[in-house]
């Protein structure tokens, strides 16, 4: 059951395992990283730039970048395991059958497995330098050296 | 439905914040992660989110990590100070003044560029 304290302490006490505790401490620690992660991501994609123009080549640029890699990698893990594990304490709470909470977790832990796995791919082992111009390519090499 | 007083409505928009932002994370993933299949997969599925009523779906996402953002940050100064449940209350009014203080001016800038890509103008 997800714990529901203000403060450290009594989430301890709350808290049935320690794994739970864990969890707990989890959400918050993500969600201040998560704060300026995201909230820069967004000032970057939606202020710095407009979004509505956003094509192939702009995500090609930015996923040959290394520090973009770790950044955007970053992001999608902690974004990720914290949206999943709030997805399973809103789960906990509103969906009262066993059975249904349990098939609601196992389809939304595999989405979240598929996703994860698939935004690592783009990231970690897709090589879109190839497809970017000569003179983009060598702009990129110079960024990222 | 909640008829309860701030910490609750504070509390229901956290979660309803919180499962829209993880469905657009979901989409939004799969959806930059296509570019891996090349330049026409990327074009045909930003020929779909470029059209106005995602553009204005992503002022709404935009405004539910700002809400999701501050209002975690309040969680954690409750959480984390002697004094955070105390004024949980003014806390939650403090997020919405800098809710307005940081979206309002954001969607000065991006309205107008939704405005002029849809007319064409």
């Amino acid at each position: 059951m997800a714990v529901r304290a203000r403060r450290y302490q009594e989430a301890k006490a709350q808290a049935g395992t320690n794994l739970e505790l864990a969890w707990w401490v989890f959400m918050r620690v993500s969600g201040l990283v998560l704060v300026f992660l995201v909230l820069g991501h967004l000032y970057m994609s939606n202020i710095l730039i407009n979004a509505g123009k956003v094509e192939y080549t702009y995500i090609a640029e930015r996923l040959s970048n290394t520090t973009w890699k770790i950044y955007d990698w970053a992001m999608l893990s902690l974004s990720l395991l914290h949206g999943m594990n709030g997805l399973r304490y809103v789960l906990d709470d509103w969906v009262r059958d066993p059975a249904r909470r349990f098939w609601a977790k196992v389809v939304a832990y595999s989405l979240a497995v598929l996703v994860f796995f698939v935004g690592s791919m783009s990231l970690l082992n897709h090589d879109f330098s190839k497809g970017l111009s000569e003179n983009t390519r060598l702009e990129q090499s110079e960024g990222t050296r | 439905m909640y008829r309860g007083r701030e910490g609750q409505w504070a509390f229901f928009l956290h979660r309803i914040s919180g499962i829209a932002i993880l469905l657009y994370l979901l989409i939004h993933v799969l959806n930059i992660s296509a570019a891996m299949w090349g330049e026409e997969a990327s074009k045909s599925l930003f020929a779909i989110f470029h059209i106005w009523f995602f553009r204005l779906g992503l002022l709404g996402v935009i405004g539910a990590v700002l809400y999701h953002a501050l209002n975690g940050l309040r969680i954690i100064l409750m959480d984390f100070t002697g004094w955070g449940v105390k004024y949980q209350r003014e806390l939650w009014y403090g997020v919405w003044g800098l809710f307005v203080l940081f979206y309002v001016p954001a969607l000065v800038k991006i309205v107008p560029e939704i405005v002029r890509d849809i007319t064409g103008a």
